[in-house]
């Protein structure tokens, strides 16, 4: 899974929202190191919904402009979770030979 | 306000870049997240956005890149889109198949007992006018066995090495090129330049279609197709080249344009039959012709300008020793030539005197060169230097060879004179 993904779908865990809305998440969750473009974020949208990880949720309209909002689905869940705990895992492994304690990694 | 829809238009503008099937889907939302993106929820500032905003670079090449994905088949693209996309894999990876047998073949020719191709290599920034200008032989050996890398890391997957390999593998020839364009010394520009933009940048520019969603290449017939292509068509054109049949060799842009037939003729009876998979062939092979055939006509123009191009070009991958080898122990270096008034870069040159005996092998082997228009290797000093082209025979005693700067006169005079 790429990291646009991953972001992606941690935006969409905490539930629906539409284009801008995961575009500023992202931004919120990865604390601005990942700034993704429309054009990019509709590509990784597409992606994830050919591997049925996101869906449609509904539809809103506002200043006359039409806003399509977007889910998780159960695959998305999982598969973020499978995710998640992996890359945890994989920090975990790099603290442990940096010598690094919980403290010390959070400070 | 009507510069609110300035803005807006502007983004619409740009997204008619993708494909209508996926605008009819995706405009408006685009559009919406778009604009939400520059909203600060300030009336006043928000106006002035709409009406003077424009999209951003970064943001019009994000759409570049989906609707480059669209087109050649990304995720959720309808059929055709798929077929496009597999078709140009197709050919891009039979345009870089050609690029790797002709790698191959310099990677064999190294090895081949008795081939005059050997290392060192002709000394391509040595000769006038041959094909090498700034750079030294090794990056020429060294690019061609990078497309075998190339090839084979599509193949295998590896795209993105693939990709910053290519274009690396392109650098030392567009170099050349403009070197050679700059100085007037490229004696098939039409040629040159069609082969750099047609079949070394257009296939890197295609690799776009090796994106995420585009399916693997099938492996294994395509690494077979390597031996393969260098089992039917580089050793028949290296056996021509060395047997003295290189006059049956069609130049590149006719042996592209030979290969593509062939493979039509192979594809028109499956196509006929209907057989599941060929309309994606008939588009690659749509494609591959298209190419050949502008290649071909534009290198044409090249004949047109210089009709003893046919011979020299015939002969531009082979060299061989034309008698006895002359040895130059005995010769001196007896001036320098300077640069022409208008010719830039300046030239420099050694002039060697030979012996009697040196001079007559020297007029024998230079007018055997200059009557058949071949290529010479010049022995000496226990290193091979190729002679691209000749230019008349020899017949008094005097060899001079041109460089492009003083500094390669003086590394060439230490190499061909030795020292006490």
């Amino acid at each position: 899974m790429t990291g646009q993904a991953f972001f992606v779908l941690t935006a969409l865990a905490g539930g629906p929202r539409h284009g801008y809305g995961i575009v500023r998440e992202v931004a919120e969750l990865s604390q601005g190191r990942v700034q993704l473009k429309i054009g990019s974020l509709y590509g990784v949208l597409d992606r994830l919904a050919a591997e049925a990880l996101i869906e449609p949720d509904h539809e809103e309209a506002r200043d006359g402009r039409l806003r399509r909002y977007f889910r998780l689905t159960r695959d998305g869940r999982r598969a973020l979770a499978e995710e998640a705990e992996l890359r945890a895992a994989t920090a975990r492994v790099v603290r442990t030979r940096l010598g690094l304690t919980g403290a010390e990694a959070a400070g | 306000m009507s510069g609110g829809l300035d803005l807006e238009q502007r983004y619409r503008r740009v997204l008619r870049l993708l494909p209508g099937y996926y605008r009819d889907t995706w405009e408006e939302d685009m559009v919406a997240a778009f604009l939400d993106s520059w909203m600060t929820g300030d009336p006043d500032e928000d106006s002035v956005t709409m009406e003077f905003g424009r999209p951003s670079r970064p943001e019009v090449a994000s759409v570049i890149g989906l609707a480059g994905r669209l087109y050649l088949g990304g995720a959720g693209a309808p059929r055709r889109y798929l077929a496009w996309g597999q078709a140009v894999r197709g050919a891009v990876l039979a345009v870089l198949l050609v690029h790797a047998a002709a790698g191959l073949d310099g990677l064999v020719s190294v090895f081949l007992p008795g081939s005059h191709r050997i290392v060192p290599a002709p000394p391509a920034t040595i000769v006038t006018a041959s094909p090498g200008g700034v750079w030294p032989p090794t990056v020429w050996y060294v690019t061609g066995y990078v497309w075998i890398v190339i090839y084979v890391a599509l193949v295998l997957g590896h795209y993105r090495v693939a990709r910053v390999a290519a274009v690396l593998a392109i650098v030392p020839a567009l170099a050349w090129l403009l070197q050679g364009q700059l100085t007037g010394s490229l004696q098939s520009p039409f040629g040159s330049w069609a082969f750099w933009f047609l079949i070394d940048l257009a296939p890197i520019l295609a690799m776009a279609a090796f994106h995420r969603d585009a399916p693997p290449a099938a492996r294994r017939p395509w690494l077979l197709a390597l031996p393969a292509y260098y089992l039917l068509v580089s050793v028949p054109v290296l056996a021509a080249e060395l047997t003295g049949h290189r006059d049956w060799v069609p130049d590149t842009p006719g042996l592209c344009c030979i290969l593509v037939a062939v493979l039509c003729l192979v594809h028109v009876p499956r196509a006929w039959s209907g057989r599941a998979g060929t309309g994606v062939w008939s588009l690659t092979l749509v494609m591959l012709a298209a190419v050949a055939g502008v290649y071909r006509i534009i290198s044409l123009g090249d004949y047109l300008r210089d009709p003893h191009l046919i011979y020299y070009l015939q002969a531009d991958a082979c060299y061989r020793k034309l008698g006895q080898p002359v040895t130059f122990t005995s010769a001196a270096v007896t001036m320098a030539y300077q640069p022409a008034a208008n010719q830039q870069p300046a030239l420099y040159g050694l002039n060697f005197t030979l012996s009697a005996a040196g001079a007559a092998a020297l007029t024998a082997i230079t007018t055997k060169a200059f009557d058949s228009r071949d290529q010479m290797a010049v022995s000496t000093a226990g290193k091979t230097w190729g002679v691209f082209m000749t230019a008349g025979p020899f017949t008094n005693g005097q060899f001079g060879i041109l460089v492009q700067s003083e500094n390669q006169a003086l590394q060439l005079q230490r190499v061909l004179i030795p020292r006490d």
